[in-house]
């Protein structure tokens, strides 16, 4: 003869006896409050007083000559580009790195393609030239 | 009554007002000498963060108070105003020293009296400089103001009422405030002594005392050769004027100048190399009329032989023209242009023929005499004047060196890096310096017009903010130009004395050399360090003389009184521990990788080159020339002393800077020997007609005492001449040309100083290097702005 009088929770993750995603929600919750009095306080309480010489770019106390979009030399880009490139592939080890017992050989062969095939990109960028800091290109 | 709201607010009022008041962030804005009391305020010893005030914001957007440190010119007026806009609310305004309070000495055509006529001042610090003490006063005080004044919460709730920051407004002379430094009431009447001086020396008493001639000399062998060679070169075109007083005059044709020039550089028998100085004197006013207008004035520099002599262009008129020597020497263009706005003369010839100090708009020549030299008789500086004299776009300044494509940066007037108020217009390619445009003249004070109307003495004062981290060693200058034109002969106690405080300062000057330097490029710690050795040094000049960075402490013929008890010792103790300190420096510093890796290689500038381009002091020892006027042309007493000249190979930023840290070697030395060898008697020279009676005479007898009266009122009268005396200041060699009229003052006024033909040589040594080199380059060469402008 089963129990009678034995407690089924409808939706265990939302159950406030249970450590699930109820106690996530509101601290979801709280977070998102706490950011949005802060947001509003430093919107609010900061006084915004334009005046057209404010607004204007500070330039050593010197009204600025020409355009702040002006033409940049292309190595600054692509400079740009392969730091970010190569961040994220450190992102990527990091990760992994920390996981290492787990994935072990399986997982250091897949990473091994990934580094690989960034590693050609590297050869070829430098190759190319692309690595050459010449700051008359794109001018 | 208080109003019911108020007392609800009050708590609130309070916590913001403590807050705001405890956190006040300056912003890194210095215009002259004060700003070094404000740094040194930062410094170890007295450290403002005791006060919650040591972030100094580099931009105008992270700060609030803006303190005005030094003299607010009308060049720099309209970017101080725009600083102040772009700063955030609520801000206040502090103005620190009597420049920025009323213009304080200089009452000059080029300084606005007062900067509270263009922004609202909240604060004043009395002082020139006050001292950082008074700086901490200024401070409280603000934050006195904050605290009682200000009912912050309603502004900052957006309820109605209640008010935060400082003034909103500005002062308007005639209304609320009053130029005239002698108080309100005083309209139409002239300042005191006034007619006595140019254009028309109405009562001048001078015309009634007598004095001896001017000394003259005798040419030397060498002087000789070059005499008879211009003479068989140039026959009457060229004649020696009979009675030089301090080096062979000629006088020249205008028309052969060039040739004589080039010749006196390339073929005479001793070489000129140098330009030393080009300048012009306007005649009109002369008590005796000669039969031209205006004299164009070129002295020259012989490093091989040392010597030095002087060339005179008499011209028909103020408008007249005359051949450019930038053919010979490139770096006669600045000379050349300044000469040209300050006097109206023209130069035939010359590539870039713009203003150079005063703005593009400027009108009038500032140094001719029918010019006004006192602000105070001008019409008020006002907002509207300022936005007038808005600085030209950098496209203007960089002219045909910049392309379309090149990016133009505005580095200046107001940045860190560029240690005063001078402005640099970049065309970068990149981070690749394609072209320097330099547009100088914001800290253009003066000096040589209120010269014209100061008696000898009282110019004293004037010498020292001409470089403000030297003192004593501009006093030096000067007072030496005085006494060659006049023969004075000093007492050895104050020529030691006078050699003493010269290495002193120097080292002082160095020691914030090398803070700064090093800070510029990213080191913080080492300014903490000089800072600390340099209180040391200012507590020695400070026993001595009374002051800190302008003493004004030497008098014509000697000094103003005698070394006080104690000196020595406090001179001893120094000598003993500052080796071990500069011991520490090298240790820390000159080995370090980064360092070198920024300075070994960077920015260098041959020996030809700095020669040909005037370039002086540690800059051209830097690049191997071992010329140092100390050794080369001994003036005052360093004949006496034993000291050795360092010098580098290459003149990159790294061996501008070992020269200087050998230099603070060398100062050391001399300092020693001066401190044991000091000669007792005199400090003060005998020669009653020209210098100040020693005190304690005056105080005795009655005869000093008339000497005493006459020679601090009217003023002695320097018999007529001119003389060129120049010494190896801190930052090169700075010259005082002193053209006498046989008056209580100067008939002409010239101040040959380093900074200017440093400066003028540095697109030179900057174009080609990437941004951040610049910023190395300019903390290696070590320039000041009053030194650059005057």
């Amino acid at each position: 003869m089963p129990p009678e009088n034995v407690f089924v929770p409808l939706a265990s993750p939302f159950s406030p006896w249970e450590p699930g995603a109820l106690g996530f929600t509101v601290f979801f919750c709280i977070v998102l409050a706490i950011l949005a009095l802060i947001l509003f306080l430093s919107g609010f309480l900061v006084r915004r007083r334009p005046t057209p010489e404010k607004q204007r770019p500070y330039e050593c106390g010197i009204l600025p000559t020409g355009q702040g979009r002006f033409r940049y030399p292309v190595p600054f880009f692509l400079m740009a580009v392969f730091f970010l490139i190569f961040d994220v592939e450190t992102a990527y080890i990091m990760a992994y790195a920390a996981a290492w017992p787990e994935l072990g050989l399986p997982g250091y062969l897949r990473l091994a393609v990934f580094v690989v095939v960034l590693g050609l990109g590297l050869a070829y960028a430098w190759k190319k030239g692309g690595l050459d800091w010449n700051e008359e290109q794109g001018l | 009554m208080t109003d019911i709201r108020d007392a609800a607010f009050a708590p609130a009022d309070y916590i913001i007002n403590w807050a705001r008041k405890n956190s006040l962030w300056p912003f890194f804005f210095g215009l002259s000498c004060c700003f070094v009391e404000e740094a040194t305020a930062w410094g170890p010893r007295y450290d403002i963060a005791r006060f919650g005030s040591e972030v100094f914001r580099g931009s105008p957007r992270q700060a609030d108070v803006l303190i005005i440190s030094g003299t607010m010119f009308k060049k720099v007026a309209p970017v101080a105003l725009r600083l102040y806009e772009q700063m955030a609310d609520p801000k206040w305004v502090i103005s620190m020293g009597s420049c920025s309070n009323s213009g304080g000495m200089y009452d000059v055509y080029s300084v606005v009296q007062g900067s509270d006529q263009i922004l609202p001042v909240d604060v004043y610090i009395p002082g020139c400089p006050p001292r950082p003490e008074a700086l901490f006063e200024g401070l409280l005080l603000l934050q006195k103001k904050i605290a009682a004044g200000e009912r912050p919460t309603r502004p900052v709730l957006h309820l109605p009422g209640g008010c935060e920051g400082g003034r909103r407004d500005h002062l308007i002379d005639g209304v609320n405030k009053c130029r005239d430094t002698r108080g309100p009431g005083y309209a139409g009447i002239p300042i005191r002594g006034t007619a006595a001086t140019e254009p028309f020396f109405h009562g001048s008493r001078t015309a009634g005392m007598w004095t001896p001639a001017a000394p003259r000399i005798a040419l030397r062998p060498d002087q000789e050769a070059v005499a008879a060679d211009l003479l068989a070169a140039f026959g009457e075109d060229v004649a020696l004027v009979p009675d030089s007083q301090d080096m062979p005059t000629y006088a020249v044709a205008p028309a052969r100048i060039v040739e004589v020039l080039d010749r006196l550089k390339h073929a005479s028998p001793t070489r000129f190399t140098r330009l030393e100085d080009l300048t012009a004197i306007d005649e009109t006013a002369r008590k005796d009329r000669p039969g031209h207008d205006a004299t164009v004035v070129y002295t020259l520099t012989s490093l091989s032989a040392p010597g030095m002599v002087r060339l005179t262009c008499a011209l028909p008129t103020r408008d007249a023209s005359i051949a450019s020597a930038t053919g010979v020497w490139p770096a006669a263009a600045w000379y050349e242009r300044e000469v040209a706005e300050m006097f109206g003369l023209a130069f035939a010839g010359h590539p870039d023929p713009r203003r150079l100090l005063t703005h593009r708009d400027w009108q009038g020549h500032p140094l001719r005499k029918d010019s006004e030299g006192r602000a105070t008789n001008m019409a008020p500086f006002t907002e509207e004047e300022a936005r007038r004299l808005e600085p030209v776009d950098a496209r203007e300044i960089l002219g045909p060196h910049a392309d379309d494509g090149d990016y133009i940066l505005n580095f200046g007037p107001h940045h860190y890096a560029t240690h005063g108020i001078l402005r640099y217009a970049l065309a970068l390619r990149g981070e690749r310096i394609k072209a320097v445009g330099l547009d100088i003249g914001y800290h253009h004070r003066g000096v040589e017009k209120i010269g014209e109307r100061q008696t000898w003495h009282q110019f004293i004062p004037y010498t020292d903010r001409v470089d403000y981290l030297s003192g004593v060693a501009n006093n030096l200058s000067y007072v030496t130009a005085v006494e060659t034109l006049a023969g004075i002969a000093v007492p050895p106690r104050a020529a030691y004395a006078r050699v003493m405080l010269s290495e002193l300062f120097r080292l002082s000057n160095h020691l914030m050399y090398f803070g700064t330097f090093l800070q510029d490029l990213g080191m913080m710690s080492p300014i903490f360090y000089a800072l600390r050795e340099r209180e040391m040094v200012l507590d020695i000049i400070e026993t001595i003389t009374g002051g800190r960075l302008h003493p004004s402490w030497l008098r014509i013929g000697g000094m103003a009184a005698d070394l006080p008890e104690g000196w020595k010792e406090m001179v001893d103790a120094f000598v003993k521990i500052f080796p071990g300190r500069l011991k520490e420096y090298h240790a820390g510093v000159t080995k370090n990788p980064i360092v070198r890796a920024r300075c070994v290689g960077v920015g260098g500038i041959s020996a030809a080159d700095a020669i040909d381009w005037g370039v002086t002091g540690p800059n051209l020892r830097a690049a191997g020339v071992a010329w140092d006027r100390r050794k080369a042309m001994p003036y005052g007493a360093y004949a006496d002393f034993d000291f050795d000249v360092p010098t580098r190979e290459g003149g990159d930023c790294f061996a501008r800077y070992l020269v200087r840290m050998d230099e603070m070697e060398q100062s050391l030395r001399i300092i020693e020997q001066a401190a044991s060898n000091m000669p007792g008697g005199r400090y003060l020279s005998e020669d009653v007609r020209y210098c100040l009676p020693q005190k304690d005479e005056a105080l005795r007898d009655i005869e000093s005492l008339i000497h005493h009266f006459v020679n601090v009122t009217r003023g002695p009268r320097l018999p007529a001449g001119q003389a060129y005396a120049a010494t190896e200041a801190p930052r090169g060699e700075q010259g005082y040309y002193l053209v006498s009229d046989g008056g209580s003052h100067a008939y002409r006024l010239r101040v040959r100083t380093p900074g200017f033909a440093n400066i003028q040589a540095l697109p030179l040594i900057a174009e080609g290097l990437r941004i951040a080199d610049f910023v190395a380059v300019l903390a290696s060469y070590d320039y000041i702005l009053p030194d650059i402008d005057r």
